[in-house]
């Protein structure tokens, strides 16, 4: 699944990009995942009130 | 009192706090992502191109150093080589000198405005052939004896080069021939440089296809040396 890195100078982002949507699709899962929790956050203050 | 219907969509904070996540966490990134670029960009020095240590921008003395550009099966693509040792204009360029003549040629290459018909680095127009790899292109291997017999004299690359460079639109290389541009020797030089060291530049495989003919590019192949 994570092919070897081949690119000249090492980086985590050049590790990421493994094809052309790897890395765009684990940027947007890190943005997104805390929204759930702000979320999940929000609707409790919600409830409480 | 508890109301497991009230909707977070309509909810200010949440939105005001999702923004403030998102513009937060780009702006560390974008921040990240420059320092990340400064290694890749930031060029080699003459003691790493002496002792083999790759760079994707070799040092200005890389001019000293035969080019190639070879198929990796790792990357998928095309990858310049630096190889042995080749006089440059007929001598080695110490690192001053090499570094001198490049910012010539690049200074020539903006005041001539290259970049009006010619793509350099993806940067520029399709009007006239791609020059990021343009000391590699192929074409050259007829053009050196066609220029060298106009002007009846054996020529080197580089010599061609700059002997086309300032007199264009005695050539026909192209469909679209290159208008003379009133480049003198010396600045001919200097953008020889700069382009035979933008050739050297690990462009990550671009332009794609490089030089290749439909023939070649169906056989998988490249004629680029």
């Amino acid at each position: 699944m994570i092919e070897p890195f081949t690119d000249v100078v090492p980086s985590f982002f050049g590790m990421l990009n493994q094809g052309p949507l790897t890395l765009t699709i684990f940027l947007h899962t890190i943005i997104i995942l805390p929204m759930f929790w702000i979320y999940k956050q929000e609707k409790e203050k919600l409830n409480k009130k | 009192m508890a109301n497991e219907n009230v909707s977070v969509w309509t909810s200010i904070p949440f939105w005001r706090r999702s923004a403030a996540w998102v513009t937060g966490f780009a702006t560390i990134l974008l921040i990240w992502l420059t320092f990340d670029t400064i290694g890749q960009i930031s060029m080699g020095t003459d003691a790493d191109l002496k002792n083999g240590v790759t760079k994707r921008v070799p040092a200005p003395t890389v001019i000293n150093y035969k080019i190639g550009y070879e198929m990796s099966k790792k990357r998928g693509h095309e990858v310049p080589t630096i190889g042995e040792k080749q006089p440059f204009f007929g001598k080695e360029w110490s690192p001053k000198e090499a570094a001198n003549l490049l910012h010539l040629g690049k200074l020539t290459s903006q005041a001539k405005n290259c970049m009006d018909c010619h793509t350099l680095l993806g940067n520029g127009a399709y009007y006239a052939p791609d020059l990021t790899k343009a000391w590699l292109d192929p074409a050259w291997n007829s053009m050196i004896p066609m220029i060298g017999g106009m002007i009846g004299k054996e020529l080197t690359r580089e010599e061609a080069m700059a002997e086309f460079l300032q007199h264009p639109s005695r050539y026909p290389t192209h469909a679209r021939k290159m208008p003379d541009l009133g480049i003198t020797a010396r600045e001919a030089k200097g953008l020889v440089a700069f382009l035979k060291h933008m050739s050297s530049i690990d462009t990550n495989g671009f332009p794609r296809n490089f030089s290749k003919t439909v023939d070649q590019f169906k056989a998988g192949g490249t004629n680029a040396h």
